[in-house]
């Protein structure tokens, strides 16, 4: 069981002392969550777990444990992530010990609470279903119809370059091949974009969860917090909030794993995958490159290759 | 006075109202996300949550709020105060833990000495409908939290639940200039019935297992303590939890320019934001997020009792709900009880 | 308020010296503050900022300010010319303890540009309405050369009188200099004041109260008469935006003047 065996790895790497400390998936106190867990000592290897709740990208810690030696879970996305941050030198070559977990596609938990009537009270996994039960109500959902946008399309659910692969890596077929509102998005005017990415940014309420979830924000001071010059205001202005989600979106152009994080951690369900998938695609297509995925390969944006296109140069 | 509105005159009660009254409900934004906004109809308001994403202090303390407008002539300013409420206001669909949380805020803005206006203006202008809660969320812990999920004060007004209709009580003043108004009729004796059942059942479900009670006490204990050096781990210091606090008043002012125009605004702010406290030297008394949580949980469950007399916490369970990473308050109070308290103080002394 | 006069204070030009006058004869008149206390000083379209009351209170009419050039609203306190409008917002703060002065000792010591509401201190102190009603004065001043001493032309004036013990120091002299050289907690333990009936105010740069503190120790202080004066980023001054909190006492309000018996019982917030 890839639950057990992480435990495993874990009780290894501790009492070696291999690593300072491990960030692995913790049981949650509500139904269908994980939390992040970090665990320094072998007598704790047991509370972690592995389940499709174990949603966070794990890497977003590393930036303020530049000075530990950490073992770090990861999924498929994760360990993208974590190969876009070695690109960009945020951390010493044998600073991180990476358990990979090929991943099962996560599920969205929100998703789930809106098909049922009612607060869950307990869940569980069941073979491809989840049992969720509430005060009047029993009932199995087919774990397939609720994953996260960003799970079905993933192509790379197997974690590259880890330490140890815990399991076998899995087939790498996406259950759909393009972001299914990338594939709307690409279908309306202009003028119907604007008025979608509109509509979205309008809830926004500036808590910026979505850099903080995202392990490729780690600028010490973001461009929102400029003071000098400043760029945006922080007081709810609807441009200056599609300033903010633009401006975030082009940053990310490159660097970008699609783990999702970003619109998960948003309390306002704000849609935000569609628009870094739509720039990742952009960037395969115009430079052949895929973020994450091979540790040596530039970043487009930062070098020049004399291929690239150039007709817009006038 | 025991009153009742049956549902069906439920839009037409408020559309009667807002002739005179700006009406703020709680509005669906998407599906599972709702805010408390100004309305223009009643037919907007959406009670499928148990409380909106953005709490009721919204109403009275906006996230953004222009505080004066100024405008250069010369080497001389003009200010234009805006502080003003032109209209009455209603707000309605409010829960307990809510309307409690705005007299929490109103302990700290309404003072002896300085009193904020801004919010001050809007609370006196504004009339509080109150909402009983029939079905608590299993993340509520308003009874241990000095609440309850039917209570009354801070109320003008309370409407409670019965299915076909809403069952009406009038509280205070504000609430009894209501008592002759013609949408509403006498409750009946099986009404009062339902009232009561329903309370009871919503207690029972909310229980009192959180061990707030003397919290700032063992808090006390509790300063340096390495509790703290592994409650704050997992925090990626978001924010979401002190935006949706309807407790958490902490905010930032700055000035908005424009040539020789402007405005000074207020804005919520957070104390997880490394920004906070960092000083323009460069250095910052909480700099790292350990400081930042302890900051947190010692001014809700410590410094705040300290002076008032009450947590800063009225248990509506929105930070549980929409922590990124599921940091769970609970979990950080349970590790304060006094069985557990031991093993911190112990090193401590 | 208006700005009557601006000097520039040191030679490294980071620090001005504001003189704002009121506005209206009935503000001037309805301000009273005492030494220690601060005021929000406000530049329209860029923002407000805490500043410590460098004049004091018997020097009527108008109040003075340094400003230290950090940040967005310092810079532009630095350009403004006489005869600009500055808002203000004040006295807020507690100010320091002059009723508990009565009768005893002061030992004053300042480090750098903290020594803005410690003059304000000095100059009430001295005045003839209440030199009496204190015992002696004495005061170590020190900046790190001597062109970053403030108030040149006040210490000047101050060396000059028998009812203060005044010693100017710097960490490094240059040629003109012909004052004391020494680092102020060195100086301290030189002068060695008796701590008996004297209480003593600090302000400065947090690595020379560092030094200072146990200076003060030894000559056996205790925690309940050393003050100082603290600092943190602040915005509505008036304990309601939660900023500036150390425990349950904020700078603002129930500071910024602190005993160290307040400070030990309280969290490092600062």
């Amino acid at each position: 069981m890839v639950q057990q065996k992480i435990r495993e790895k874990a009780r290894e790497l501790l009492t070696k002392k291999a690593v300072d400390l491990i960030i692995g998936f913790g049981e949650g106190t509500l139904p269908l969550r994980a939390t992040p867990l970090f665990i320094r000592s072998p007598e704790e290897v047991d509370r972690l777990i592995w389940n499709s709740f174990c949603e966070n990208n794990l890497a977003t810690y590393l930036h303020k444990l530049s000075q530990f030696k950490v073992g770090l879970v990861v999924k498929g996305c994760d360990s993208r992530s974590i190969i876009a941050l070695s690109l960009e030198k945020r951390f010493k070559p044998d600073q991180l010990f990476l358990i990979g977990v090929p991943c099962q596609r996560m599920v969205d938990r929100r998703r789930v609470k809106k098909a049922v009537k009612g607060e869950i009270l307990r869940a569980h996994e069941q073979g491809d279903q989840i049992m969720v039960e509430g005060e009047d109500f029993k009932t199995a959902l087919k774990r397939d119809d609720f994953l996260y946008p960003s799970c079905r399309m993933c192509t790379h659910r197997t974690p590259i370059q880890a330490n140890v692969l815990i399991g076998d890596p899995v087939e790498e077929s996406p259950l759909i091949e393009t972001h299914p509102e990338v594939k709307d998005f690409e279908k309306k005017s202009p003028e119907e974009r604007w008025k979608y990415f509109e509509k979205e940014s309008s809830r926004c309420i500036q808590c910026y969860a979505c850099r903080e979830a995202c392990p490729m924000c780690y600028c010490v001071e973001c461009f929102v917090d400029s003071y000098n010059p400043k760029w945006i205001e922080k007081g709810l202005s609807p441009s200056d909030l599609e300033f903010y989600h633009i401006v975030r979106a082009y940053h990310q152009t490159g660097r970008c794993s699609g783990c999702g994080a970003c619109e998960r951690a948003c309390p306002m369900e704000i849609r935000l995958t569609y628009l870094t998938q739509k720039l990742n695609r952009d960037a395969k297509e115009l430079f052949g490159f895929e973020a994450g995925i091979d540790a040596d390969a530039p970043p487009p944006l930062s070098t020049y290759e004399i291929e690239d296109r150039q007709e817009f140069i006038k | 006075m025991k009153l009742k509105l049956d549902k069906k005159d439920f839009e037409n009660f408020f559309q009667s109202l807002m002739d005179e009254y700006d009406l703020y409900a709680p509005v669906q934004l998407a599906e599972g996300v709702s805010v408390f906004k100004k309305i223009d109809h009643p037919g907007e308001v959406n009670l499928t949550q148990l409380h909106p994403q953005k709490p009721a202090k919204d109403v009275f303390f906006p996230q953004s709020e222009v505080m004066f407008r100024y405008e250069k002539v010369g080497k001389q300013n003009q200010m234009h105060s805006t502080e003003e409420v032109k209209r009455e206001r209603i707000l309605f669909g409010a829960r307990p833990c809510d309307i409690e949380a705005i007299s929490i805020i109103e302990k700290v803005f309404v003072g002896e000495e300085y009193t904020d206006i801004y919010f001050l203006e809007k609370r006196k202008k504004t009339t509080i409908i109150g909402l009983g809660c029939n079905h608590p969320l299993s993340t509520c812990f308003c009874s241990s939290a000095g609440g309850d999920p039917f209570l009354r004060a801070g109320s003008d007004l309370f409407f409670i639940d019965l299915g076909e209709a809403y069952f009406v009580e009038l509280l205070t003043e504000k609430g009894m200039a209501f008592r002759k108004n013609k949408f509403f009729k006498e409750a009946d004796p099986k009404d009062l019935t339902l009232v009561k059942e329903l309370e009871e059942k919503a207690f029972e479900k909310v229980g009192f297992s959180i061990p707030v009670d003397g919290i700032e006490k063992r808090l006390d204990l509790m300063g340096e303590s390495s509790f703290w050096d592994r409650v704050h781990e997992k925090c990626i210091g978001c924010r979401i939890c002190t935006y949706l606090c309807p407790t958490c008043h902490c905010f930032d002012m700055v000035d908005e320019a424009s040539n020789d125009k402007g405005k000074r605004v207020r804005n919520w702010d957070s104390c997880l934001s490394p920004l906070y406290s960092l000083e323009t030297s460069g250095h910052n008394p909480r700099p790292t997020t350990r400081e930042r949580t302890r900051q947190r949980l010692m001014h809700k469950f410590n410094y705040f009792p300290k002076i008032f007399d009450r947590v800063a916490c009225v248990g509506c369970g929105r930070c549980i709900l929409y922590c990124p990473v599921h940091f769970d308050i609970r979990e950080a109070i349970n590790r304060t009880s006094p069985k557990r308290l031991k093993r911190f103080v112990g090193e401590r002394l | 308020m208006v700005v009557k006069k601006a000097s520039i204070e040191t030679t490294d030009r980071m620090l001005r010296t504001l003189e704002l006058s009121f506005l209206n004869e009935e503000d001037a008149k309805a301000f009273h503050f005492i030494p220690g206390q601060f005021c929000e000083l406000s530049i329209f379209g860029k923002g407000e900022a805490p500043f410590g009351i460098a004049s004091s209170p018997t020097e009527n009419g108008s109040l003075k300010f340094t400003i230290n050039k950090a940040g967005v609203v310092t810079t532009a306190l630095h350009h403004i010319e006489e005869g600009t409008e500055v808002g203000i917002r004040g006295p807020l703060g507690n100010g320091y303890p002059i009723d508990l002065f009565k009768g005893k000792n002061v030992l004053v010591i300042g480090g750098g540009f903290a020594f803005t509401t410690l003059r304000s201190l000095i100059a009430y102190l001295l005045h003839p309405e209440n030199r009496s009603k204190v015992n002696e004065i004495t005061v170590i001043y020190g900046a790190r050369m001597p062109g970053l001493l403030l108030y040149k032309e006040e210490l000047t004036q101050w060396e000059k009188r028998s009812d203060l013990k005044l010693m100017v120091t710097v960490d490094w002299g240059d040629k003109d200099w012909k004052g004391k050289v020494g680092l102020v907690p060195n100086v301290l333990e030189e002068v060695a004041p008796s701590s008996e009936n004297t209480y003593a105010v600090i302000c400065g740069p947090p690595i020379m109260i560092k030094f200072t503190f146990p200076k003060l120790m030894a000559l056996r202080f205790p925690d309940e008469r050393i003050y100082t004066s603290l600092e943190r980023r602040m915005k509505c001054g008036i304990g309601k935006c939660g900023r500036c909190n150390i425990g349950h006492l904020y700078v603002c309000k129930n500071g910024p003047v602190f005993n160290y018996a307040q400070l030990k019982k309280l969290p490092k917030d600062y």
